[in-house]
């Protein structure tokens, strides 16, 4: 091992290490890269940082952030959103876990509207889980639930992960997004699978609405509070994925269409305040701001790994390479899986995948449905401890009796329900390779 | 003493440098592949038996796409791959050494950079910025791009929307139509659901990667506005004076097989593919028509000369290329009347 | 003034750079929401305002990331820390806040040299119409990194000076948290 390799596992160790220790997330990417990367190559490196802090904050598809952040704040201010999970609630009756799965299809609606995982984890986070809280989820599955489900953006197209998969493997993005509809579709139906076994097994993890207090709301009042609290979210989701359908949009701008959209429903809903529109502007920024701190000083840490040849570490675990094409395909899969717990998925993207290329060519591998694959391992590590970018957006927005522990405990089922469906596409994979040819993209 | 010096010269000729990248990784041609980056770097490690390296590093991986240039400037990095119009943000005159607008194909626009006076200029451009460029890899001609109507007259043009950076979007705004920037992954789902009228990409091989044939059938094959497109090898002058001369020999020698290399490769994939796209995938291939390439070109001419008009540098280096174009014109068609 | 009132004074300088900053977020819903609908409905629109888009992310995100940390606090893994005694915590918040102040400075020093350089290209848009002076635009980076050091310094002085406080503009998630850990997260 050459001194910058061992450098480069001492930044992952302490990373680690910090995180542990209760180091503010942001601080503990930036000091570990700073420092190893310091030791490593000096100064001059470090230079380009504010190229890459830049890179961030003049990303064009990072714009769908502040615009969804803001939609979010907005119907969570207005208190439009409050009861909407109570009434997905009375919604499924005597049904355990109806208001699991609810959030599981708004998930699914959000995730066909934008490929941003922390927009839609930070959105469910703000409108779903107070309701479920009260309604006495455990702890644990809730956030697991959320974080999941504003994962399935990643998948669900328009998707940034299959954006830039699709440049780096040289395939169409309009094939990719095919690809990916059928596998996204059958992890969500997995995931409400296993919130409606949960309760059968498991009654007290997803409490149904008390009887009395089903009985307590006629089917009058419960059909007009449906309509009062359902009707501004799913015209928000017509507005936004009817914008992009429509030709009105490109998937980014279409983000706007939700924000304005939410100003415009909760001035129907006569909400709109001055109170409520400085509120929101001030919850937007902050959250927003919040998120883009990461992501900042992950730079560095980045940078770091670069700088200090990582992508050798990556290539020097190619000596226990096993043969066969099927091997190397589950062996890339491992290694994507087992980096998602350190870095952020665009450098996983751009140091493993180039180095598979040759070998999935020379494979005869079908791209297209190793892109599905690589995509849901992907969206994996968006949920996998300790360095899951869901469970730090949600842990931003968590009412304080929520610790970071409920959201790993939570969310280790989803994980195991990932690997189900990665196995599934890899043993049949017309599941990605059928609509793409079907539709013709 | 004596027997230790030989060893101490080498060891102060080893040259390690990091070249960084306008374009992502993967992207044949301009990253890898026959004429890429990568290929460059492999090409003067093994002439130079490793005395110099280059580290490639695609867009994003140390860098954002477009920060070669400072790094380049500051220092930071030696040497960066990208196509100088990217830069005419900051001086207008950066253009010219990519391409014109109805300006000269691959052949004279290659004569004019290397045997009449484009280099110097080049140079001269650069200058203030204390870096060096070279010619690179290059696509030769472009194509105009992917219409979802056809286009009949230059009246098509108003209000059209169509997805177009850089120039030539400004060229089209002249004649009415509506110039919208969105990033390369937007282009497929913006154009396949009408969210734009149309859009310019690369070429054959390229725009059938990217899939656009699945969201328009009308291609305009007339290239206008990218007659060729020439890469640019950057490198901070401070670093390329340090390099012995054998070693800058190579660097030229290095990045001209991979003007050779890219210009023949894109000549032949673009021919395989264009046919791909008319024969098994219904595109309808047609030049624009007469009428509105005259408009283009009247528009153009006004554009280039507001912008000439706005800098004497600009202006110079206008008028050089465009009197080596006006003599190489009456030599191109001899060779086209073929 | 004493030192209570200097914290004071810089808390109060971050919430109301973050508070005026803030706007940019409702002026970002309106200008991308209304360069798509003028393109939809009368197709027009002008290259500059499609740059303006992603002009208006970086003052949001840079110009209120101490304002978000302020208000909200840093992100961070409770496991061991949520077990910890106030005093220990007290230990990890100190040398977080020095060490975050460490990190602005840093960035501080290497991004001036970045702004100098595209004022000295005098960088603009490549877009013929875009939007010129892009230094200015960068020149959010090192402004926000300085707003950031004032944050944590004044933040460390809290701790150290006037422990199991909060600043005045706190929000109640952060007073619950300091209620249930003893300490602000
Ligand atoms: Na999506
Ligand atoms: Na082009």
């Amino acid at each position: 091992m050459t001194p910058n390799e061992i450098l480069a596992l001492a930044t992952l160790g302490s990373f680690f290490a910090l995180l542990l220790i209760g180091v503010p997330v942001a601080l503990t990417l930036a000091v570990t890269g700073f420092f190893f990367g310091y030791l490593g190559f000096g100064m001059t490196l470090f230079n380009l940082l504010p190229a890459r802090v830049f890179g961030v904050v003049s990303n064009y598809t990072l714009i769908a952030i502040p615009l969804f952040v803001f939609m979010g704040v907005m119907l969570e201010k207005s208190r439009i959103a409050e009861e909407l999970m109570d009434v997905i609630g009375h919604l499924a009756g005597g049904v355990r876990g109806g208001m699991g799965v609810g959030i599981i299809l708004v998930g699914v609606l959000m995730g066909a509207t934008t490929g941003i995982v922390g927009a839609t984890v930070v959105t469910l986070g703000l409108l779903t889980l107070p309701a479920l809280l009260r309604r006495g989820y455990d702890k644990g599955l809730a956030c697991g639930a959320i974080c999941a489900s504003g994962t399935l953006g990643q998948i669900i197209p328009p998707s940034l992960v299959l954006i830039l998969l699709s440049d780096i493997l040289g395939e169409s993005v309009g094939t990719l997004f095919a690809a990916a509809v059928i596998p996204g579709l059958m992890l969500s139906a997995i995931y409400c699978l296993y919130i409606f076994a949960l309760g059968v097994l498991s009654p007290g993890q997803v409490p149904a609405i008390p009887a009395d207090e089903r009985a307590a709301m006629s089917g009058k009042d419960l059909l007009g509070k449906a309509i009062r609290v359902g009707l501004p979210p799913v015209a928000l989701v017509v507005a936004v994925l009817g914008s992009i359908i429509g030709g009105v949009a490109a998937p980014t701008e279409a983000a706007s269409m939700g924000a304005l959209g939410s100003i415009l429903v909760v001035a129907f809903a006569r909400r709109l305040t001055w109170e409520v529109l400085r509120e929101t502007v001030h919850a937007t920024t902050r959250t927003t701001a919040a998120m883009i701190f990461i992501l900042v000083c992950s730079q560095v840490f980045a940078l770091a790994f670069r700088g200090l040849q990582g992508e050798a570490l990556v290539h020097d675990l190619f000596a226990f390479l096993p043969g066969g094409v099927p091997a190397e395909v589950i062996f890339m899969l491992a290694i994507i899986f087992l980096l998602g717990f350190f870095i952020e998925w665009i450098e996983i993207s751009y140091i493993v995948v180039p180095m598979f290329m040759p070998i999935l060519v020379r494979g005869d591998v079908d791209l297209v449905w190793a892109a599905t694959l690589i995509a849901v391992v992907m969206q994996t590590s968006f949920l996998t401890p300790p360095f899951g970018w869901a469970l730090f957006f949600l842990r931003g927005v968590a009412p304080p009796e929520v610790g970071t522990m409920d959201i790993y405990r939570g969310v280790i089922p989803f994980i195991g329900m990932q690997m189900l469906a990665v196995a599934i596409i890899f043993v049949w994979p017309d599941l990605a390779l059928w609509l793409p040819r079907a539709i013709g993209w | 003493g004596m027997v230790a010096a030989p060893a101490v010269v080498r060891a102060q000729d080893k040259f390690a440098w990091k070249m960084t990248n306008a374009y992502g990784p993967g992207a044949p041609m301009t990253t890898v592949g026959p004429g890429s980056p990568t290929r460059f770097a492999e090409l003067v490690g093994s002439m130079s038996g490793g005395r110099l390296t280059f580290q490639h590093f695609a867009a994003g991986e140390l860098i954002p796409a477009f920060e070669g240039f400072d790094a380049v400037v500051a220092g930071t990095v030696e040497a960066n791959a990208a196509n100088s119009y990217f830069w005419s943000g900051r001086s207008f005159a950066a253009q010219y050494f990519t391409n014109v607008p109805f300006g000269m194909s691959f052949p004279g626009h290659m004569a004019w950079l290397y045997h009449g006076g484009g280099m110097e200029l080049w140079d001269e451009v650069y200058q203030p910025f204390g870096v060096v460029a070279f010619p690179f890899n290059n696509t030769g001609t472009q194509m105009t791009g992917w219409f979802r109507k056809e286009v009949t007259s230059v009246e098509d043009f108003k209000g059209l929307k169509m997805r177009i950076p850089g120039l030539s979007g400004k060229v089209y705004a002249a004649l009415g139509v509506d110039v919208r920037l969105l990033p390369g992954p937007e282009i497929f789902p913006a154009l396949e659901r009408g969210v734009i009228d149309a859009a310019e990409f690369v070429g054959p091989y390229s725009d059938r990667r990217l899939g656009l044939q699945k969201a328009a059938k009308n291609y305009y094959t007339t290239g206008w506005h990218e007659p060729n497109n020439a890469g640019e090898l950057l490198i901070n002058k401070a670093n390329w004076d340090s390099l012995p001369d054998d070693l800058k020999t190579m660097v030229r020698t290095a990045a001209m097989t991979c003007l050779v290399e890219s210009y023949t490769w894109c000549e032949s994939v673009n021919g395989a593919a264009l046919v791909e796209l008319v024969e098994k995938e219904g595109v309808i291939a047609r030049p624009l028509p007469p009428e509105v390439i005259a408009r283009l070109r009247e528009a153009t001419a006004d554009t280039l000369a507001t912008e000439a008009g706005k800098d004497p540098l600009v202006r110079k280096v206008h008028d050089h290329y465009m009197a080596f174009k006006a003599k190489h014109d009456r030599w191109s068609e001899i060779a086209r009347s073929v | 003034m004493t030192a209570a009132g200097v914290i004071r004074g810089c808390e109060a300088l971050i919430d109301g750079v973050g508070r005026a900053v803030s706007w940019v977020s409702l002026g970002l819903v309106l200008v991308m929401a209304g360069n798509v609908l003028l393109r939809y409905g009368f197709s027009t629109g002008s290259v500059a305002m499609q740059e303006l888009e992603w002009h208006l992310m970086s003052p949001i995100a840079l110009l209120g990331m101490s304002y978000a940390i302020q208000h909200e606090g840093h992100v961070r893994v409770d496991v061991l820390y949520g077990r910890m005694s106030p005093g220990a915590k007290r230990v990890i918040d100190v040398i977080s806040f020095l060490l975050v102040a460490i990190v602005a400075a840093l960035l501080v020093k290497i991004s001036i040299p970045y702004v100098m350089l595209a004022h000295r290209l005098n960088e603009g848009s490549p877009n013929p119409g875009g939007l010129p002076w892009r230094f200015l635009l960068k020149s959010f980076i090192p402004l926000g990194f300085a707003l950031l050091f004032i944050q944590s310094v004044a933040a460390m002085a809290r701790v150290i000076a006037l422990p199991d406080t909060l600043p005045a503009s706190a929000t109640a998630a952060a007073s619950a948290r300091i209620s249930s850990q003893g300490t602000p997260a």
